[in-house]
């Protein structure tokens, strides 16, 4: 916006105000009352306007000032003939006096229009800036009622989606104190289970070594050990002797495999430590291998390369559900000749966890969403979609990232990094 | 910004009275018209009016000489008050030299001075003109009412500024020459700056002062 183009109120010029048709007609009535010569100077004695015979300079001339804002700025000159006796002085007067009217209602009007046509232009400017602000406005609430549908149905979407991961998280949360609750009942008896299967087993060999010390030439009854040994036959007792011991170290040996599952459960579950401490994921793996051991095929491979990695200080049940979760689609990928690549490294970029399969790998056009609630290629019913999403909460929550590879050579890799430098 | 004119010999001041509504921005310009009545005074110029409110804006010029043969005419403008002439006043505002703020002391008044104040701050840095630097003085109108704002808590709102401040009740005609004075002197020392009127053309702060006021004895 130029606004500097003409001030108000500038210096004018007499030429500037008056125009020619405001002066001549008052020359020539001048001319017509008996004036010879009747002109208008400017300020510096310079002919504007003439009317009339040119008279010479010894003629007696009638000088009046044209007066503006209190200066002269040009001046009336009036001759008569030289013969004709006139009140030239008197029609210098008249002339004086229209002359200064109008220049004043001249440049009244010229002011006025200055005023008027710079606040037109001013007033057009704001209101087109005006405008252009409103029109930016209203397309921004057009933008935003057209979208708020979908605005709102994306965010309803996501609280949906969060209120059922945690809704998950707490179910599993739920499952891990079950399944603690109902290991520690079972350690109880289970320990005397053991104690006494231990016993039990001293006791039966002692008994075999009774019935062998029987039956033996020294031991049985003169004339009895015909009878003894048909009844041994009879009740295949050489059977029992081969199978009481092994029967019995198989139970104990059981019984201390359940023993070791219910600890891990415990552990798994971590029921005693609810809250975050200083732990070794290597050790949170292995637990979880232990737990899942049930559901990995038999003739799986598993290659495990443990880094010295530093402690994480962290929810251990919840990073279990991790390695839980991303374990369970490795071993459901694939049945026969799973191979299991796990390796943890201590590195500049933080603690790297590595988990690699040799299962069918993950399509490219869905690997973006893997992580997304409810995504799942599983049949109704067997997956909640919900697995890798809490695995990515669980993560992210703990300062890490998470992401999802398949390399050329085939197979899934999850690559978790962890920030190094967390301190209890 | 002065208007000069080096080959006429000729510089043009322009001096404008800001204000709000009705705090007696023309009335000043009346008095003014009606104390100095010198030759070197030009007619007061009221353009139209509504309802006796300026729209336009009014004039009242004036003249001295310096001691070099500089002729210096003074310009002193009032602007409408009247919040819906912004752009007029605006348009009068462009190159001022110096600028007197006419408040109404009356209490009721009180807010509108301020708003009023924070339009001639806006419309100065729209059109270019320092405040900081401007030749600004403020009136404290009607001082003659009943319902006015104490001198001390004038004192005490305004000295902070650093602006200078007078009391006037200009349908009295008291205060209005010391107004015009003060600005007329600040507005001295801020062209004189530039173009030396001391040095170069014999013109003195006094002088200039003496010859724009009328003196005791006239």
């Amino acid at each position: 916006m130029d606004i500097t183009t003409e001030i108000i109120g500038e210096e004018k010029r007499l030429i500037d105000i008056l125009s020619e048709e405001d002066v001549l007609p008052l020359l020539s009535t001048a001319i017509e009352g008996g004036a010879a010569e009747a002109t208008i100077l400017d300020e510096s004695g310079a002919v504007l306007w003439h009317r009339g015979t040119r008279t010479g300079d010894d003629v007696p001339a009638c000088f009046l000032p044209i007066r503006l804002e209190g200066e002269d700025i040009g001046q009336i000159r009036l001759t008569r003939e030289g013969n004709k006796s006139l009140p030239v002085e008197t029609l210098a007067a008249i002339l004086q006096h229209s002359l200064q009217t109008i220049l004043l209602c001249r440049l009244k009007r010229i002011f006025t229009n200055q005023v008027h046509s710079k606040v037109v232009n001013l007033s057009y400017e704001e209101l087109l800036e005006k405008n252009r602000l409103l029109t930016l406005s209203e397309k921004k609430y057009r933008d935003l009622s057209a979208t708020l549908e979908k605005k709102v149905d994306e965010r309803t979407q996501e609280l949906n989606a969060a209120h059922l991961r945690l809704i998950q998280q707490e179910k599993m949360t739920a499952i891990g104190q079950l399944a603690a609750g109902i290991a520690h009942e079972i350690n109880n008896p289970l320990g005397y289970i053991i104690s006494n299967l231990t016993t039990l087993k001293s006791y039966a060999e002692k008994l075999l070594l009774l019935a062998e010390k029987y039956r033996s030439e020294d031991g049985c009854p003169p004339g009895r050990k015909e009878s003894v040994d048909s009844f041994w036959s009879e009740l295949k007792f050489d059977y029992v002797c081969g199978d009481l011991i092994p029967l019995v170290t198989q139970s104990i040996a059981g019984a201390i495999r359940v023993k070791k599952i219910v600890s891990d459960l415990k552990g798994f579950a971590h029921m005693e430590e609810g809250s975050t401490s200083a732990v070794n994921l290597n050790e949170e793996i292995e637990r979880t291998l232990r737990v899942l051991a049930h559901d990995i095929p038999h003739n799986t491979r598993i290659v495990r390369e443990y880094g010295d990695i530093p402690t994480f200080v962290c929810n251990p049940g919840l990073f279990c559900q991790v390695f839980l979760n991303i374990l369970r689609n490795s071993v459901q990928a694939r049945t026969e000749d799973l191979q299991l690549h796990i390796r943890t490294e201590a590195s500049s970029r933080g603690t790297l966890l590595i988990f690699s399969d040799n299962g069918p790998g993950i399509p490219r056009e869905i690997s973006a969403r893997i992580f997304e609630p409810f995504f799942t290629t599983k049949d109704i019913g067997n997956g909640t979609g919900l697995g890798l999403t809490v695995a990515y909460d669980i993560v992210k929550g703990a300062g890490g990232t998470i992401e999802v590879s398949c390399p050329e050579t085939g197979g899934t890799t999850f690559s978790i990094v962890l920030p190094s430098q967390r301190t209890p | 910004m002065v208007e000069y004119d080096e080959q006429n010999r000729k510089m043009v001041l322009k001096l404008v009275y800001y204000g709000p509504a009705l705090s007696g921005k023309t009335t000043n310009i009346l008095q003014l018209h009606e104390l100095i009545t010198r030759k070197e005074r030009g007619e007061l110029m009221i353009m139209d009016t509504v309802g006796d409110r300026t729209m336009y804006f009014d004039l009242l010029p004036f003249f001295l000489m310096a001691p070099s043969g500089l002729k210096i005419k003074v310009k002193v403008y009032t602007v409408p008050g009247q919040v819906q002439h912004d752009s007029t006043r605006k348009a009068v505002l462009q190159r001022a030299d110096g600028v007197a703020f006419i408040a109404d002391s009356q209490l009721s008044q009180e807010t509108i001075n301020f708003e009023s104040f924070e339009n001639l701050e806006k419309n100065l840095s729209i059109v270019g003109l320092d405040i900081e630097k401007l030749p600004l003085v403020i009136q404290f109108n009607k001082r003659d009412l009943a319902d006015i704002c104490p001198e001390e808590e004038i004192r005490n709102d305004w000295q902070v500024t650093g602006i200078p401040f007078l009391m006037a009740s200009a349908l009295n005609g008291w205060g209005v020459l010391e107004t015009f004075s003060k600005l007329a002197e600040l507005t001295y020392d801020h062209i004189d700056r530039r173009y030396h009127l001391e040095a170069e053309h014999g013109l003195s702060r006094e002088m200039f002062l003496l010859k724009l006021l009328p003196r005791e004895s006239e």
